[in-house]
């Protein structure tokens, strides 16, 4: 009997439509932007999809110290704003969990910022953070903290700033959501045990809660580090990676090269050298989830 | 096969009419009973009131208008260029805009061979050959956009500050006639935070086309005829000593730096800004007690020119254009004439809008004054003057491209990061591989 009509053939039979599905949604983009990456592929003049020019648009690239500036930036915007995210919606959810009239109501309050489109929350803090008729600088003059307006979207680091405070404000929620279902989860068991025992709410937390929460954690953080890594259209609108290019970051960066410069090659070529910094994140957090999750069980 | 040679008959015989009839100045919109037009149009609410004349068209013609797609003009920008790429161009009138133009290749066609030559005469003629690419016209344009400026006229007319700034320069207080007096009077005029003199757009497009605009009214240009890019001369240097002295002296909001149109706009209706050189689009914002604070003593003055003497009269225009692939051209054709004929340029230009038709220039102002609404009489009056000497960008596929190295070069300069040969240095040997790339500078 051949193998396709053995029973051991079913399995694969069964997920021939997902596979299909899948190759033709993933792999068939992923292998064209490849190819294209090797070549001058220039938007508005299709012929050009089968230049092939080798290696150039990645020679060009490694030697591009805007590309690798706007790397580093954006690993260090990452690992700022997935840090304190993951501070503020740990110590939201905690407060959440604690309360017992109306959590729900208040879990849903607690989600509206997700619920925003990013474009919009680029235009709200845009507006918010404008150095002449912007809140924020009118809020402070008015409590007479300052007297000179303060340019928030073009001081270096004062510009970064506001772009990390307005990912924080979106998506904290997520991450909230996320720790919130872990302490759900958690049984009462130990705790209960413990303040028998005598410990003190911080040891109770540090010992037990932290630790039963760490596989949430991780895969909060996984989830979030290839969204945040892929933040475009806030930054796009705050500051479009000004001013001097003090505020660009990988993707604001590709966009502009691929879509207005329509130099797709290079976009591409920029795309696949930066998942490198997906593949290692996504690396370093899954092999955490792992080791926390043996410790869950219990194990140590 | 019938259909095309029933087409090519009712066009002979339009043609044979209009030559038979030169002296009647009628253009035959043509009948199309049955036939369905596909367009893609821009979006936002000071473009779609005009579409609200699509149904007379429709009745005239017999044909039915189907928009496509309506969005604002990158994500349109975005989509045509999506389309080109594909290969599905599927609709017949899309529309255009004098600065996007070039990107596009051969995607329009030339519009000369279609629309008799009585007809185009209507329009302004500067207007219509920045309309041109290569030599081809491959747009109708509809509204134009120059710069001008507009003043707070309290300030100026305060005989406080006429008397200081007489004894401190030696000269009446005025609408600046020169860049170096605009510069002059923002510094004059800020006291911040209260109020600044002015503010400029300080990124994307909208910094490269200033610079530009300051630039060729010293004298210089972006590119020499062998698209050699030439912006780094001594003309550039001063150009962007022009933003660096404003942002300097504290003359502009900090902020300006990131500022776009809407940020200016706002800050100018807010009464934050002495002057402001910005789009004619604004005078019904400006001038509406409801949305500004100056709407009371709002002045208007043509732009200020350059140490060349020249205006820099940057602008652009939005227009329609007509795809090779379309497969009634003629019904594209007459649809782009009529939504830029006569009625259709006065519905524009009553909103504020500049129109493109010589004509409708006196019609508009007759009826602004008829109808009380004198602010904008005086501003087209103001605004027509500097028509003639508007320019577009450099014409050529590259502009985009070359715009997104120059911004952050200028940006760089005024926060003091580099100075204004180095920035504009780099930015000139990035420009030149671009446009050795593709092929124009050898």
């Amino acid at each position: 009997m051949s193998f396709w009509r053995s029973p051991r053939a079913t399995p694969y039979l069964l997920l021939l439509p997902a596979i299909i599905v899948i190759l033709g949604v993933v792999l068939v983009p992923l292998l064209v932007s490849f190819w294209t990456s090797f070549t001058g592929y220039n938007l508005t003049k299709p012929a050009t999809l089968f230049q092939f020019v080798g290696l150039r648009n990645y020679q060009r690239l490694l030697g591009n110290d805007d590309f690798w500036w706007a790397f580093g930036r954006t690993i260090v915007f990452i690992t700022i704003t997935l840090n304190l995210e993951m501070v503020l919606g740990l110590g939201l959810a905690l407060l959440v969990n604690k309360i017992t009239w109306g959590q729900r109501t208040l879990r849903t309050i607690m989600m509206f910022p997700m619920m925003f489109s990013p474009i919009l929350v680029g235009f709200q803090f845009k507006y918010l953070f404008n150095d002449a008729v912007g809140l924020i600088n009118n809020a402070l003059f008015d409590l007479g903290l300052i007297s000179q307006p303060i340019p928030w979207l073009v001081d270096g680091a004062l510009a970064n700033f506001s772009i990390i405070v307005a990912e924080i404000w979106m998506s904290t929620s997520v991450f909230a959501i996320l720790l919130l279902a872990g302490l759900m989860a958690l049984p009462k068991e130990p705790i209960e045990a413990a303040r028998v025992d005598g410990c003190n709410p911080w040891q109770v937390f540090r010992h037990i809660t932290l630790p039963f929460l760490m596989p949430f954690v991780y895969i909060a953080m996984t989830i979030r580090s290839l969204d945040v890594a892929r933040a475009y259209d806030m930054v796009r609108i705050m500051t479009n990676g000004g001013p001097a290019g003090r505020t660009e970051l990988l993707w604001t960066l590709m966009t502009r090269v691929g879509y207005q410069n329509s130099q797709m090659g290079m976009a591409n070529a920029m795309g696949y050298v930066s998942i490198i910094l997906s593949i290692v994140f996504t690396f370093y957090f899954y092999r955490k989830l792992v080791g926390a999750r043996t410790f869950m069980g219990g194990a140590q | 096969m019938t259909r095309n040679l029933l087409n090519a008959l009712m066009a002979t015989c339009a043609l044979v009419a209009l030559g038979g009839t030169a002296q009647a100045q009628e253009f035959d919109y043509g009948k199309f009973d049955g036939y369905t037009l596909k367009v893609k149009l821009i979006g936002g609410t000071q473009y779609e009131k005009l579409y609200t004349r699509i149904p007379e068209w429709e009745a005239l013609t017999g044909a039915k208008v189907e928009i496509v797609s309506s969005k604002n003009h990158f994500d349109l920008d975005r989509e045509i260029k999506q389309d080109i790429a594909s290969g599905s161009i599927t609709w017949c009138v899309g529309s255009n805009h004098t600065s996007f133009a070039p990107q596009y290749g051969d995607l329009y066609i030339d519009l000369k061979e279609m629309v008799p030559q009585a007809e185009l005469d209507k329009y302004v003629p500067g207007t219509l050959a920045s309309a041109m690419v290569d030599g081809r016209l491959v747009q109708l344009p509809r509204v134009t956009d120059v710069s001008n400026l507009y003043y707070r006229k309290s300030l100026y007319e305060s005989a406080e500050n006429q008397a200081k700034y007489k004894e401190q320069f030696g000269v009446d207080l005025a609408p600046p006639k020169t860049f170096d007096e605009f510069k002059q009077q923002a510094i004059f005029f800020a006291a911040p935070p209260d109020i600044y003199g002015t503010a400029f757009a300080g990124k994307d497009e909208g910094l490269t086309g200033r610079f530009m605009e300051i630039l060729r009214a010293n004298g210089g240009d972006m590119f020499d005829e062998n698209w050699k890019p030439i912006f780094n001369s001594p003309e550039g240097v001063a150009a962007v000593q022009w933003f660096k002295d404003l942002y300097d002296a504290k003359a502009v909001p900090a902020g300006t730096v990131n500022y776009t149109w809407d940020d200016i706009g706002q800050a100018m209706a807010a009464g934050q800004l002495a002057i402001d050189l910005d789009w004619p689009g604004w005078a019904g914002f400006f001038s509406d007690p409801a949305s500004s604070k100056v709407a009371s003593e709002l002045g208007f003055a043509v732009s200020p020119v350059g140490t060349s003497g020249k205006r820099g009269g940057w602008s652009g225009s939005h227009s329609f254009s007509v795809t090779q692939q379309c497969d009634n051209k003629e019904a594209a054709v007459s649809f782009a004439v009529f939504l830029t004929n006569d009625e259709s340029e006065m519905m524009e230009a009553q909103a504020g809008n500049l129109p493109t038709r010589t004509k409708t220039f006196i019609e508009v102002v007759e009826w602004f004054k008829a109808n009380d609404k004198q602010h904008l009489a005086d501003m087209f009056a103001v605004w027509q003057q500097s028509l003639s000497e508007a320019r577009t960008p450099p014409l050529v596929a590259q502009w985009i491209e070359v715009s997104n190295i120059i911004w952050p070069a200028v940006q760089a300069a005024i926060v003091g990061e580099k100075t204004a040969q180095e920035a504009l240095d780099g930015a000139a040997a990035e420009a030149t591989v671009i446009m050795q790339d593709a092929g124009l500078l050898q």
